[in-house]
């Protein structure tokens, strides 16, 4: 990987997470914007999986959709609108923070029903196959939907029609800690495994493992071979299940990676292990690949840009209360 | 005009379909039930790939169908019994029904659900269900109950051309029905109820097979002297209001006749005329119905429990008397 693409990964991660950072501080602000289901934690995934797709490629997302979203691109002020319910939304307000849903950057319906997202983008494999088309689908999701009767459904259909969908599969579970999955089997990957479907299982925090791979496994995808699963195994961030906004981690700040006397808290250990933004820093710095300045560079341009796409879209008027009955025809 | 049977006139309105338009795509084997009509589905051999049979995995096929169709595809996914599609119960009402609307109309859903309905003689408690009602209850679907073999090809082709999730019921026992059906891209549109035949006395409001019960009840009742109007809404969803209050605008009488039990659609649209056609009423309207009960297999027991001409020209009766 070249130093461009390395710092095309570090952007993209921290594009996320300031997205995030910002939709924290929206949900302590504004009392109506509930429960949010955050990435911070989970860039790694998203980006190196992201950035190993084409434009024209089709995605499906599960609720806690956003990395994805911006990652491929989506226009964070509409993402932002939409999150506040309001009429400059991706949805114009009719599908909130959970159903962010941008075609323009290949998100089909973003499903918050556990194995919404799965099945969907095996529909969506499906379509492109019929129509020649040299796209393919990913469906992103958790180890959740393996507890879902439609998660094995899903792989099964995928594998016998040899559709080309990426499965990928973010593992944050936590044994013994609830919400997560229950799985008799020993591993998640055995569940495709079994159906006939190729797995591969990386690091999520480590982003330029799992780019490598999902180039490797969207490569297998569109030479026609069939689905692929790529499950990344995440340590999951302590925000994770957010029922009142709040920053359990802190604001991440970039010069943790050089100066470890900045972190601190109950989490520290998080930070300092399982921060995939921290941890690309540390490489990019140690390899030489980029100085303190260049990363402080790219956060400050990030940062501002992420602020006046939230500040635009809190001047976003809310939709006209009457259209609520209004069917797209 | 051809003569067809109504599992012809499905059948036909899919191959003109797939003839006209690369993007239409099936899924599902028997279309055309599994009695003496199913060599209908024979028409559909020469597509090839382009119709699916799929594994027993009714929640998964659907959501195919769904994905496909926001890929440009236009699906037409029969279930085969409506009773399997509970199988796909969310994937239906709150995926397909939800993803135009909260899209925030970004995203076309152009897929159609057909699956068979009703009290099919021998169907059992699990295998007689008639669910347009509950269906109905879950905006965002549009509902279509043909009667005929012409709305019923009118009704799949306009379906398959919906940018909308559409839920079509069909009642088995209708598939022998024989009657003329237009040739090629015949559509009917959604929201218009066909009136069969015209009456001064009472209008039975018909749905599915209950329309041609109510044909055979208009002629008892014409023996007897009562005049009576029978209407089929063929959607549910939309609904054609306007249509149903002019007729029991003119009749003042309103009898509804539906295989769905309690808590449905017949009970929606006596709520409807209650409320928008009041003082036209001249008697309370009748509902009949399927009892609230699960259905025994038990023959005579089953026919006790099936809506029919002959309670149907009671009900009328009773309104007319009153």
């Amino acid at each position: 990987m070249n130093k461009q693409e390395r710092l095309a990964l570090f952007e993209c991660m921290l594009r996320i997470r300031r997205f995030e950072e910002d939709v924290i501080r929206l949900a302590m602000a504004y009392d109506y914007v509930g429960r949010q289901h955050l990435y911070i934690g989970a860039e790694g995934a998203g980006a190196g999986a992201c950035l190993a797709l084409h434009k024209d490629d089709v995605a499906h997302t599960t609720h806690r959709n956003h990395g994805y979203l911006v990652a491929r691109g989506s226009d964070r002020m509409a993402m932002f609108a939409e999150i506040l319910g309001r009429d400059g939304g991706t949805n114009k307000g009719r599908g909130g923070p959970w159903h962010i849903c941008d075609p323009d950057v290949g998100f089909h319906s973003t499903s918050a029903m556990v194995g919404g997202s799965i099945a969907l983008a095996v529909g969506s494999a499906y379509g492109l196959m019929k129509q020649k088309s040299q796209a393919i689908a990913v469906a992103h999701f958790g180890d959740g939907t393996l507890d879902e009767g439609i998660g094995y459904e899903s792989l099964n259909l995928a594998s016998l029609l040899k559709l080309p969908v990426l499965f990928m599969c973010e593992n944050n579970a936590k044994p013994g800690q609830r919400p997560s999955s229950m799985l008799a089997a020993k591993h998640l990957s055995h569940v495709p495994a079994a159906l006939d479907i190729p797995t591969a299982v990386v690091n999520g925090a480590n982003v330029e493992e799992v780019h490598a791979a999902a180039q490797k496994a969207v490569a297998h995808v569109r030479s026609g071979k069939g689905p692929f699963f790529l499950q990344a195994d995440l340590e999951r961030w302590p925000g994770s299940h957010q029922v009142h906004a709040a920053f359990p981690t802190g604001v991440t700040d970039i010069a943790m990676a050089w100066d470890s006397s900045k972190i601190d808290g109950k989490h520290a250990d998080w930070i300092k292990t399982y921060d995939p933004i921290l941890r690309h820093a540390k490489t990019l710095l140690a390899e030489s690949v980029a100085t303190q300045d260049e990363l402080l560079a790219v956060d400050q341009r990030v940062t501002a840009d992420t602020t006046k796409a939230r500040e635009t879209a809190e001047k976003s008027p809310f939709p006209v209360a009457s259209d609520a009955a209004k069917q797209f025809a | 005009m051809t003569e067809m049977n109504f599992a012809e006139a499905l059948v036909d309105a899919l191959c003109v379909a797939m003839d006209a338009d690369p993007k239409v795509s099936i899924i599902g084997r028997g279309i055309s039930g599994h009695g003496a009509e199913a060599g209908a589905d024979k028409r559909l051999v020469p597509y090839g790939d382009r119709v699916l049979d799929p594994p027993t995995s009714e929640a998964a096929v659907a959501m195919l169908a769904l994905g496909a169709s926001m890929t440009g595809l236009r699906m037409f996914h029969h279930f085969g019994s409506g009773v399997f599609a509970f199988e796909a119960w969310n994937q239906v009402v709150n995926e397909a029904a939800n993803a135009r609307y909260m899209s925030g109309g970004r995203l076309k859903s152009p897929v159609t659900y057909c699956m068979f309905h009703g009290l099919r003689q021998g169907g059992g408690p699990q295998h007689s269900a008639s669910p347009h009602g509950a269906y109905a209850h879950n905006p965002g679907l549009e509902i279509v109950m043909p009667a005929t073999p012409a709305d019923a090809k009118g009704l799949v082709l306009t379906s398959i051309y919906s940018d909308n999730a559409t839920v079509m019921l069909v009642h088995p026992t209708l598939l022998a029905l024989r009657a003329e059906v237009p040739a090629g891209d015949y559509r009917v549109p959604f929201g218009k109820a066909a009136v069969h035949r015209q009456g001064k006395d009472v209008t039975i409001v018909a749905l599915s097979r209950q329309v041609t019960e109510a044909m055979k009840a208009a002629d008892i009742l014409a023996q007897e002297g009562i005049d009576a109007e029978v209407v089929d809404p063929r959607t549910l969803v939309p609904l054609d209001e306007t249509g149903i209050l002019a007729s029991v605008k003119k009749t003042g009488r309103l009898v509804i006749a539906d295989e769905g039990p309690s808590f449905g659609s017949a009970s929606e649209i006596a709520a409807m005329v209650a409320e928008k056609g009041f003082s036209s009423l001249k008697a309370p309207v009748a509902r009949v119905n399927r009892p609230h009960t699960p259905v025994p297999f038990s023959p005579e027991m089953e026919a006790f429990l099936t809506p029919d001409a002959a309670k149907i020209a009671a009900a009328a009766r009773r309104t007319v008397a009153a």
